[in-house]
């Protein structure tokens, strides 16, 4: 039940067999306490313009799918609540370094390359058998990666790092966070296959620490402190390679 | 690797405007504490044209000395040092979030690490304080 209230939703169109760059167009809606910007998206495509595109998902912040700028802040779409704006116009525009498919739709494939490259999996140099069980871990030892584990891919960082934007090259934050991760994993054996990527001149000395990544951030991952924490050791691996006799390998 | 790729689709890429650091006030300040390295690198220039001096007579350097006092050099001075404290508080203030220190098993909390590297800065200051004042007083006795 609406509350009565009216507020603007502008959204970026861009349909690229009729328009040569994106434009804007705005929707009035009435909209109740309890709805999100993708509430307010939805009722515009099932009610007033069908032809409006854009991705979701869960509608709860886990599947990390509904990622836009929202008044030039990247947010979930789905975590953003429209009373929040009132009664103010709201903006809505797709991910920001990322080229626009169609409407809110980003092309992410650029993100999912880099994401692959840092092979975020368990990597074992020799898998054992099924019939000796699981790889056992203690809580301390999920406690060193957990937080990095609760990224969602919703590419919000990519969206808030400038760096991303200016330096096309950049594997950005959330895939070195990622990365980290299973560097940090005890059951992983793999930190020396990802290093090549993650401490190359386009991995995290790429990073100038602006830090928004890890502001933007809905599930509190703090990229921005993996990619220095792993400045800081690969730093000091290299001087320990360089000082120590027994440092090369 | 690029973003370079093809698709079906004729993708629009949204230019970076070279107002970028504008748009946002964490973006300024970023750009102000990474544009207080241009000051430090000037007063360290000075510094170094200081050192040079010396080696062309005590004549020469108290002259410069001279021109160091003047009004212009006070207040560049003093620009310098506000930069220089800027920086090195924000840069201080990351610290305790990319350093983890452990001491056994034991994790030390992020703001023991952030508090530990203040006081090594005040502490560093002060000996650094201490030896050029120190130095100065043996110059002029």
């Amino acid at each position: 039940m609406s509350n009565g209230k009216k507020i603007t939703i502008t959204v970026t169109r861009y349909r690229p067999e009729q328009e040569d760059e994106p434009v804007e167009q705005s929707y009035d809606i009435d909209f109740q306490d309890d709805w999100v910007v993708l509430d307010g998206l939805n009722h515009i495509k099932d009610h007033i313009d069908g032809s409006l595109s854009f991705r979701w998902s869960c509608r709860m912040g886990v599947c990390g799918s509904c990622g836009m700028m929202v008044n030039g802040e990247p947010k979930l779409s789905c975590a953003a609540f429209l009373r929040d704006y009132y009664p103010g116009e709201v903006r809505v525009e797709p991910l920001q370094n990322f080229p626009i498919v169609r409407d809110l739709i980003i092309d992410m494939t650029d993100f999912m390359d880099k994401l692959q490259a840092v092979q975020p999996w368990i990597i074992r140099e020799e898998e054992k058998p099924v019939s000796e069980g699981e790889y056992l871990q203690t809580p301390e030892e999920l406690k060193e990666y957990k937080q990095f584990s609760m990224c969602i891919n919703c590419m919000l960082c990519y969206a808030a790092c400038p760096v991303y934007g200016l330096e096309t090259e950049f594997i950005g934050p959330a895939a070195i966070a990622l990365g980290h991760r299973y560097n940090l994993d005890s059951r992983d054996e793999g930190q020396e296959r990802r290093q090549h990527v993650i401490a190359s001149a386009e991995g995290i000395w790429e990073c100038t620490y602006i830090g928004e990544c890890s502001v933007v951030c809905p599930k509190d991952v703090d990229p921005a402190a993996a990619i220095q924490r792993n400045k800081v050791a690969t730093t000091g691996g290299w001087f320990k390679s360089v000082l120590l006799p027994w440092g090369k390998k | 690797m690029t973003r370079e790729h093809e698709t079906e689709h004729k993708a629009y890429v949204r230019p970076v405007p070279i107002t970028w650091w504008l748009h946002n006030r964490r973006y300024f300040l970023f750009m102000i504490r990474e544009s207080t390295s241009v000051f430090i690198a000037l007063f360290v220039l000075v510094y170094l044209y200081q050192l040079f001096l010396v080696s062309r007579g005590a004549e020469v350097h108290d002259m410069f000395q001279e021109t160091l006092r003047s009004v212009p050099f006070v207040v560049g001075y003093a620009i310098v040092l506000l930069f220089a404290l800027y920086h090195s508080i924000t840069w201080l203030g990351l610290v305790s979030k990319i350093q983890i220190v452990r001491i056994g098993r034991l994790t030390i909390p992020p703001f023991l690490v952030g508090l530990g590297a203040y006081l090594s800065w005040i502490v560093a200051s002060a000996v650094v304080a201490c030896l050029f004042l120190t130095l100065k007083v043996g110059c002029i006795e």
